[in-house]
């Protein structure tokens, strides 16, 4: 696809807006094939989906039938597992990022002040980024191994109990938090660190000189410089959290029972495994829109700082 | 900086700094560490760490399970969505960094459409494509279920928005009167797009590519339900060595080495980038 040749040959001209084409032309055919698939691919399969939940759709009994009114809606909203999983990707989501920020900052610390090997503890650190939830959650099943697995094996060393990682409904959400938590606390460590680097030096230099204890510096000059980059992977930690998918399939299957069974999974199963499309598309769509308005608290802070940059130019 | 160091502190640090990186560094070495066991090392309790490595478990995965095959199909379709995805980003980046097209209604838009959780798109996606693979455009491009086309497309639309909000702070960081002079010198605005701004932001543009291609090769969701067989990649080819005697661990983490092995390589070079590239300009400097 090529956008626009045909300006080409028109601007001669050197300032904007005498040439064939006007700046807001060029600007909207810029991000015209963007825009297009967009709205093709996001938003026509969302007024399906929303189509759907108003209609009878069993799929396993052949196509999406007659419309039903908000049935669906009443249906899904009574289903206890619907605010179960709910409940679980809340729990998820929350500890897995707060773990994640937590850690990826203070290891931010730790090699913020290191002199040595640098460049190759950084390059360590951004592997488990590099791999995928699916394959290398696979994996993790065999580490999490409870006769064959290393991490039994060395809590046995330490004389420490030895959990049955996956197969125990009280523990199973927590060692796929802890597996995201392997996955991911390095991308939180590696940005906060290039946070830290970046900071600029006058104001720490005049907090020393006016004596100013550690403590004040790290809570009246540190944090507030580095918010907006924490915010920022704060902000895509959440979402990646609670559209959390690949670790929970590959690890545990959304069990034992139901214990581990995150939105998307309940919306997966319900869809694709019972072929109730009515159901889990009216799922999707209250996911969508709680998504949507959270959004709007979430992308606003983001978007000002660029709407800030573009002014300011 | 200069600073006191006490050594009990720096052992304190060091040590720590071991541990941390040990922790994320193990379950990989494991892996690759396990792809070379007999079966007779793996199924062991205690843990082995010593053995007579073995290439058993990739012929196994590359011979028995084809498993090539998959690493075919990755490749042709992260790299075809990964240049769809930086050209077309790239151009609308350029569009909201430099005329803030919408005043950032458009950009919030496309931006929100990251918020989508796939699985909510992924049920309407399959009919569609379903039905599109039937027709003849669908068929002539590849667009049905089980084909590259479908994949290609849902991962150009899944990391669009990503790549776009990427690159807006890389175009916002080259400065506007280097295309200013352009003009005057007489360069049409798509001649300053293609001599002076995008080689000026070329290596932004390189950390984008390299993110959108690691996002589509390790994708999980739209490959399963999309495929079955001719257009799998490799997330579900390791997928599919869980049997029903159970997972042939050896074999499982030859194939898996095999799949990640490239995607860790590529970060590895890119890593300076990358980092640098994540912080979004909120971090100057």
């Amino acid at each position: 696809m090529s956008a626009a040749p045909e300006s080409a040959g028109l601007a001669g001209s050197p300032p904007p807006g005498k040439s064939g084409m006007s700046d807001r032309w060029f600007s909207i055919l810029l991000i015209a094939p963007a825009m297009l698939i967009t709205l093709i691919f996001a938003i026509l399969p969302l007024i399906q989906a929303l189509d759907v939940t108003f209609r009878m759709g069993d799929l396993s009994r052949g196509k999406i039938g007659d419309y039903v009114g908000l049935t669906n809606y009443r249906i899904v909203f009574a289903d206890n597992q619907f605010w179960q999983a709910g409940w679980v990707t809340l729990k998820f989501t929350v500890v897995a990022v707060g773990l994640e920020m937590i850690l990826g900052v203070a290891i931010a610390f730790l090699l913020h002040g290191a002199t040595f090997a640098k460049g190759i503890t950084r390059s360590l650190l951004i592997l488990p980024l590099a791999t995928s939830a699916a394959v290398t959650g696979l994996f993790w099943r065999y580490l999490y191994d409870t006769q064959f697995g290393v991490l039994n094996w060395v809590l046995g060393l330490l004389g420490l109990p030895e959990p049955n990682w996956l197969g125990d409904y009280t523990i199973a959400l927590w060692s796929v938090v802890l597996f995201d938590i392997w996955q991911w606390t390095p991308f939180v460590a590696l940005i906060a660190l290039a946070g830290l680097q970046a900071l600029p030096k006058e104001p720490f230099e005049a907090a020393e000189l006016d004596g100013a204890s550690k403590w004040r510096v790290l809570t009246t000059l540190t944090f507030p410089l580095l918010k907006p980059v924490l915010f920022l992977v704060l902000v895509l930690r959440t979402i990646d959290c609670v559209r959390l998918y690949d670790a929970v399939a590959v690890l545990t299957r959304g069990g034992p029972g139901t214990a581990t069974e995150t939105m998307t999974f309940y919306l997966y199963r319900t869809g694709l495994k019972l072929f109730r499309m009515d159901y889990a598309s009216t799922m999707a769509v209250f996911f969508l829109y709680v998504m949507l308005v959270a959004a709007v608290f979430a992308l606003t802070p983001l978007l000002k700082q660029f709407t800030d940059r573009a002014k300011e130019a | 900086m200069q600073r006191k160091t006490s050594i009990p502190l720096e052992v304190l640090r060091y040590g720590a700094i071991f541990l941390v990186l040990g922790f994320f560094v193990f379950p990989i070495f494991w892996m690759v560490l396990t792809s070379f066991k007999p079966e007779s090392a793996i199924m062991v309790s205690p843990p082995r760490f010593l053995f007579t490595p073995t290439l058993d478990n990739y012929y196994h995965a590359i011979v028995d399970k084809n498993f090539f095959f998959y690493i075919k199909n990755t490749l042709i379709i992260s790299v075809i969505s990964t240049a769809i995805v930086v050209f077309i980003g790239s151009l609308a980046a350029y569009s909201f960094a430099r005329y803030n097209v919408g005043d950032g209604h458009i950009l919030f838009f496309i931006l929100s459409t990251k918020m989508m959780p796939a699985i909510a798109v992924i049920l309407p996606y399959f009919l569609i494509f379903r039905d599109v693979g039937k027709t003849a455009v669908g068929k002539a491009l590849h667009l049905g279920l089980d084909q590259h086309g479908a994949l290609i497309v849902s991962y150009v639309m899944f990391n669009l928005p990503f790549a776009i909000w990427l690159l807006v702070s890389f175009f916002q960081d080259i400065p506007r009167s280097l295309e200013h002079s352009a003009r005057l010198d007489g360069l049409s605005r798509l001649q300053v797009l293609r001599k002076v701004t995008f080689p000026l932001a070329a290596p932004g543009i390189a950390v984008t590519a390299v993110f959108t291609l690691i996002f589509c090769w390790n994708e999980f969701l739209f490959a399963y339900i999309l495929t079955r067989k001719l257009a799998s990649t490799v997330t579900v080819g390791v997928e599919s060595f869980f049997t029903l005697q159970g997972i042939l661990w050896g074999p499982v983490a030859a194939a898996a080495t095999i799949s990640v092995a490239p995607m860790l390589v590529f970060v590895l070079v890119m890593q300076r980038y990358m980092v640098r590239g994540l912080t979004f300009g909120a971090v100057r400097g």
